[in-house]
């Protein structure tokens, strides 16, 4: 299965993908120059979040155990079964908002002129994620969950080598100290 | 059979499917009174004001498994432990190795509300009733409802502004007691007033009048309402008649271990039937809630080493046409409060929170960042950036503190997290 991750040292927070996104995937007309005219305001799936400092795009994260589908009322989020990807249906979207509710990253949101809730389906029915393709600094990349995983379990060791070893040369300080006295 | 469910609502339902992932050669049955099984109960008043077809309310239709057998429109009068055996009303017998009481709530209708030989009156809760009050409706615009909770709220929501005149009857001083705090709920009850919801707190339906065989007028609080029909929503309590003369009751209480199991092993329970025990008792009647337990207690039915919930909160959310509303947990005793308030915008939002930690509030108006304000309270997060800022309406504030890697992991799948 396939998600959208973020390389944060290259994320400028110009939010390049929060206007592609609202325009290609929100707006009827599909061109940014119309969009920002239409009523309602074509809305983004994926948001820039964070400080200044330190910009994230923050998209759904297409979770195995998926909160959202559990609580929805309707039954307009489903998984796609090939993909894996958690689709919202908006014909069946009611616009209750109990998705947004639980989903514990944030990552949903209402759009109340709309009456419906907008999640990143990663463009499923297109051939790339337009954010993906509009990001001017390659931020974005479509990565499959299971090596992102195996990434990010390959960082948790080597953090927690570090820990183990800063453990170590504090114990041994330590012991220096009280041997020196 | 290797498993029975009673009750084909959304607990019972999700249990069947999630019966025959887990465990696909064992066969499974599910017994229900209603005709049809497997629907959105939670959209009956889009439903009943003709906002939704009927075909939209179904989230299952029968597949052609054979070793998933469905029995409708038939109701299950006792259960035998010993025997492991249940009793059907249509005499006959299903004996099953383990059970999945499932069999939801039922509504409570006051005596006061239920005259003899009187159309017109409609306890919110199955789609049998539902049909029937859809077609009543067109003809009988005149509309009162009965209960103040999220059911009646919601019916009341739905049928206003669909050329019914609407209005709801509660017996405390503000709409949704067991939900929101007086302040929060004066929010909703402007709302609802707004939307020409005439309302009626502190009152209790005192009498009704009968005129032709259909329901007339109903009186609260002294006064006459004219009414053609009536919904009552007046809470409900769980359906537990089929358990009557068994050892499985506590006091009227179906308890379950957080593992979903009964006093008995072979019989588990899920969704609005049961009372969850754990350092407390804890009733989450919710749509989520019943899902979630419908499929952990099939997964537990035959499991050596069975799950146990995880949450047990009662949250909800709901759209109450065109007012947006989270509820995260009534006040706790001894929780002190945080508010955010901008009356001019309709927006107030408010935390409860013990020790660092959120343990309910609701935001009205202005439900952002509800999710991740309902998981840290679920994980029994600290709260590090302080109750104000984080009841501000804006996405940015989860990072507002100190923006460090781990709360970016969290969130995002981030690729590259060194140099943070
Ligand atoms: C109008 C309405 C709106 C709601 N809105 C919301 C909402 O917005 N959010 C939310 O979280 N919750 C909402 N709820 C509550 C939610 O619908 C319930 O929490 C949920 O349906 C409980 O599921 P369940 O499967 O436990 O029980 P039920 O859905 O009640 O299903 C139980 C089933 O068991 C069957 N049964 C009972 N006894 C027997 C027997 N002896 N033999 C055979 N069959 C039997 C019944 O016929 C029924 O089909 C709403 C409820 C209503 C009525």
């Amino acid at each position: 299965m396939k998600a959208i991750a973020v390389h944060l040292d290259r994320c400028t927070g110009c939010k390049t993908c929060e206007l592609y996104c609202a325009t290609e995937r929100g707006s009827n007309a599909k061109t940014l120059l119309q969009a920002v005219q239409e009523t309602p305001l074509p809305q983004a799936r994926v948001r820039v979040e964070g400080s200044s400092e330190v910009p994230i795009a923050l998209q759904c994260r297409q979770c195995a155990q998926a909160p959202c589908v559990d609580s929805c009322l309707t039954g307009a989020l489903r998984r796609d079964p090939e993909s894996g990807t958690v689709v919202i249906h908006e014909n069946d979207c009611i616009g209750c908002w109990t998705c947004t509710l639980f989903c514990p990253y944030g990552v949903i949101y209402p759009w109340p002129e709309r009456k419906i809730a907008l999640k990143c389906d990663r463009c499923l029915y297109m051939e790339s994620p337009v954010c993906v393709d509009a990001c001017p600094t390659n931020a974005l990349e479509l990565v499959d969950i299971e090596k992102y995983e195996e990434f990010t379990r390959r960082k948790r060791l080597e953090t927690a080598a570090g820990l183990q070893e800063n453990e170590h040369l504090a114990g041994k300080l330590l012991l220096d100290l009280v041997q020196t006295r | 059979m290797d498993a029975v469910i009673v009750g084909g609502g959304v607990a019972g339902m999700q249990a069947a499917l999630a019966f025959r992932w887990q465990w696909p050669d064992k066969t499974i049955t599910l017994v229900d009174t209603e005709k049809e099984v497997g629907y959105y109960r939670t959209l009956l008043p889009q439903f009943m004001n003709q906002t939704m077809t009927e075909k939209k309310l179904f989230f299952w239709g029968l597949q052609d498994d054979p070793r998933l057998k469905v029995i409708s429109g038939v109701t299950v009068e006792s259960v035998d432990p010993r025997n492991r055996c249940l009793f059907l009303d249509n005499h006959e017998k299903v004996y099953y190795r383990r059970l999945l009481i499932a069999s939801g709530g039922r509504p409570i209708v006051p005596g006061v509300c239920s005259p003899r030989d009187c159309n017109g009156i409609f306890p919110v809760r199955s789609l049998t009733v539902a049909r029937e009050a859809r077609d009543w409706l067109p003809k009988h615009p005149e509309v009162v409802v009965v209960g103040g909770g999220l059911v009646g709220v919601k019916t009341a929501a739905h049928l206003a502004g669909h050329n019914f005149s609407v209005s709801l009857i509660e017996k405390e001083n503000q709409l949704l007691p067991q939900a929101l705090s007086a302040a929060a709920s004066r929010l909703v009850e402007a709302h609802l007033q707004q939307k020409n919801i005439r309302l009626l707190l502190g009152s209790t339906v005192e009498d009704v009048q009968v005129s032709q065989g259909k329901i007339g007028a109903v009186q609260a609080g002294g006064k006459w309402l004219p009414c053609q029909t009536l919904f009552v929503a007046a809470g409900s309590l769980p359906e537990l008649n089929l358990l009557r003369d068994s050892d499985l009751l506590n006091e009227d209480r179906l308890e379950v271990t957080p593992g979903l199991q009964t006093l008995d092993k072979n019989i588990f329970a899920a969704g609005d039937a049961v009372t969850i025990v754990k350092d407390g008792l804890f009733t989450p009647w919710t749509w989520p809630q019943a899902v979630v337990q419908g499929k952990l207690a099939a997964q537990n039915m035959y499991s050596s080493s069975p799950k146990s919930l995880n949450c047990l909160s009662r949250v909800n959310c709901m759209n109450l046409n065109g007012l947006s509303l989270v509820v995260l947990g009534v006040p706790v005793p001894g929780a002190q409060v945080s508010i955010y308030s901008r009356p001019k915008d309709g927006i107030y939002r408010e935390l409860f929170h013990r020790d660092g930690k959120i343990v309910g509030g609701a935001l009205i108006g202005n439900i952002s960042n509800g999710g991740r304000l309902h998981g840290m309270m679920n994980s029994g997060e600290n709260v590090e950036i302080g109750f104000d800022e984080l009841l501000k309406p804006q996405i940015n504030t989860f990072f507002k503190g100190s923006p460090s890697c781990t709360r970016y992991n969290r969130r995002a799948s981030v690729l590259q997290p060194e140099g943070v």
